[in-house]
């Protein structure tokens, strides 16, 4: 009797299991969705052979939908309003939609497959994003584990950006990953130099993207970028502002302190740049050489934990105690963030329990 | 070993380098079936399961993260951690739902200066699916050796 049940179970499970796999070999070798139209924003048509991601699709078009995870459906970022031929939300993207998203048909484009005709609506500053052929010209080393890559731009030969804007990085296949993915970094560079992209990448510990970057890319390789992409800018305030970041986050306060130097802006600004040990901390020479051209400008390096000997004579803990130590109110101050997740979450914790209103806090998580 | 349908799209998931780079067999030829069950029988041996390892793994993890990146002492055992956050996710390779911070906990033994690292995703594995990763992955942990690190309490 429970023999006869077990494999009844089994029968029913392996032909629910077979079925599945014909499925999906199907959906991949077989099935043949034919010519489908993409119409954009009501005014663009694109004829297309269906099956693709509509990420993808318009990739393929040149038209560049920001993501930052490369179409894995783990950043929800890349999100459009599809208006007709979207099918039902999937569960792959309920975790980034709220119900509001959700009732007004946006979509993760990387998760939506173009089966048939569809209606879709993007912003049209998406249409000014372009893919650039580059070569990385310059690899330096600013710590242990961080580096800035500088990519001189081929075609086209300048970009236009604002500061605090991010763009993609094509990494191609390698030994270490079997497909093209594309990762966001923040621009490190000044917006004027419009002939070259800085960039200041952390390596993530097994990471596909970062382990190219440090372990494959040379001097000399061709490189391919898209963007620029972001809402991460300086506000048109008055306000005073407070910058916080770590790591990596150093990036987009370079070239918005470039943009400050070219715009001679007075508004005042205080960077705290936090460090696990003085080992962590980068550029302070070229961070504090912005204090003698930016009049309200000041450079703080804090160091959680200063090593023995390294005679460390500033500022000492977590990043965020330093702010805390500094300001007792931060109502009508601005903050900015660049770094980590935590340090982003930590800090903005601090900023509101300050009194800085949330409205007033920028940061890009994903920049 | 024969494998159902489902096994054999979970092993190429595994072996792929879709998820995180160099994939979570490393070199071991064995199949995760195998993997996760002599895992287990090492575990069961020293005595623990896979759920105590990931609930220790998870106590440490949210011990340091409130400390960004910067190593902790433990109060009572004779370790310092320290975690650190990226930006992005990690996905389960199994076929649910699962996503997780991109966040590294260290540990080091203060005596021995031995240490073991895991991701968030590590925890969820070891709790859910019993799973250590391949031998030769970058984030393989050998059942001994965090028995050895982490419960020096219990042996």
């Amino acid at each position: 009797m429970v023999i006869d049940f077990l494999l009844t179970v089994l029968i029913i499970s392996s032909i629910g299991a077979a079925l599945a796999l014909v499925l999906v070999l199907c959906e991949k070798y077989v099935v043949n969705y034919g010519p489908c139209k993409v119409t954009i924003n009501n005014e663009r048509e694109l004829d297309i052979q269906g099956g693709s991601p509509l990420l993808t699709v318009l990739r393929d078009e040149k038209i560049f939908i920001p993501s930052a995870c490369g179409g894995r459906g783990t950043c929800g970022v890349c999100k459009c309003i599809i208006k007709t031929g979207g099918g039902p939300v999937l569960p792959t993207e309920t975790p980034f939609l709220t119900k509001e998203e959700q009732a007004a048909d946006v979509r993760l484009s990387c998760q939506v497959k173009v089966r048939n005709d569809i209606d879709i609506e993007i912003p049209e500053e998406l249409f000014n994003i372009r893919e650039y052929e580059t070569v990385c010209t310059e690899i330096e080393e600013l710590t242990y584990d961080m580096r800035r890559f500088r990519f001189e731009l081929k075609e086209p030969p300048m970009i236009k950006f604002t500061a605090g804007q991010f763009i993609q990085l094509l990494c191609p296949k390698y030994k270490g990953s079997s497909e093209e993915v594309y990762r966001a970094y923040s621009i490190a560079s000044d917006p004027q130099q419009n002939n070259f992209i800085d960039l200041i990448i952390r390596l993530v510990p097994n990471g596909i993207c970062t382990t190219w970057c440090f372990d494959y890319l040379k001097e000399g390789d061709a490189v391919k970028l898209n963007g620029p992409y972001g809402d991460f800018r300086l506000s048109d305030s008055d306000a005073p502002m407070i910058f916080v970041a770590g790591g990596s986050g150093m990036a987009p306060f370079v070239s918005i302190l470039s943009e400050m130097q070219n715009t001679n802006s007075t508004r005042r600004a205080r960077y705290f740049f936090g460090g696990n040990t003085t080992k962590d901390l980068c550029m302070a020479e070229e961070m504090k050489a912005f204090e003698d051209v930016l009049e309200g400008f000041e450079f703080i390096p804090v160091v959680a934990t200063p090593e023995e000997g390294s005679n460390w004579t500033g500022e000492v803990g977590l990043v965020t105690e330093a702010v805390q130590r500094a300001y007792p109110d931060l109502s009508g101050y601005e903050g900015y963030l660049c770094g980590s997740p935590g340090m982003i979450d930590a800090a903005a914790k601090v900023f509101t329990g300050l009194g800085m209103s949330e409205d007033k806090i920028y940061y890009d998580k994903f920049a | 070993m024969k494998q159902s349908p489902r096994d054999r799209k979970l092993e190429e998931v595994l072996r792929s380098t879709k998820l995180v780079a160099g994939g979570f067999m490393g070199t071991d030829t064995r199949h995760p079936i195998e993997i996760i069950e002599q895992d287990v029988i090492e575990l069961g041996r020293l005595g623990l399961t896979a759920g105590q390892v990931a609930e220790r793994m998870a106590q440490l993890t949210e011990l340091a993260k409130p400390r960004l990146g910067n190593w902790i002492d433990h109060a009572t055992l004779k370790l310092r951690i320290k975690s650190e956050d990226y930006k992005g996710t990690l996905v389960c390779p199994w076929p649910h739902p699962g996503r997780f911070e991109k966040r590294i906990t260290t540990v080091e033994h203060a005596e021995t200066g031995k240490q073991i690292s895991w991701t968030d995703l590590n925890i969820h594995m070891i709790a859910e699916h019993g799973f250590f990763e391949g031998k030769g992955a970058f984030f393989r942990l050998e059942p001994t050796e965090i028995v050895n690190i982490l419960f020096e309490d219990l042996t």
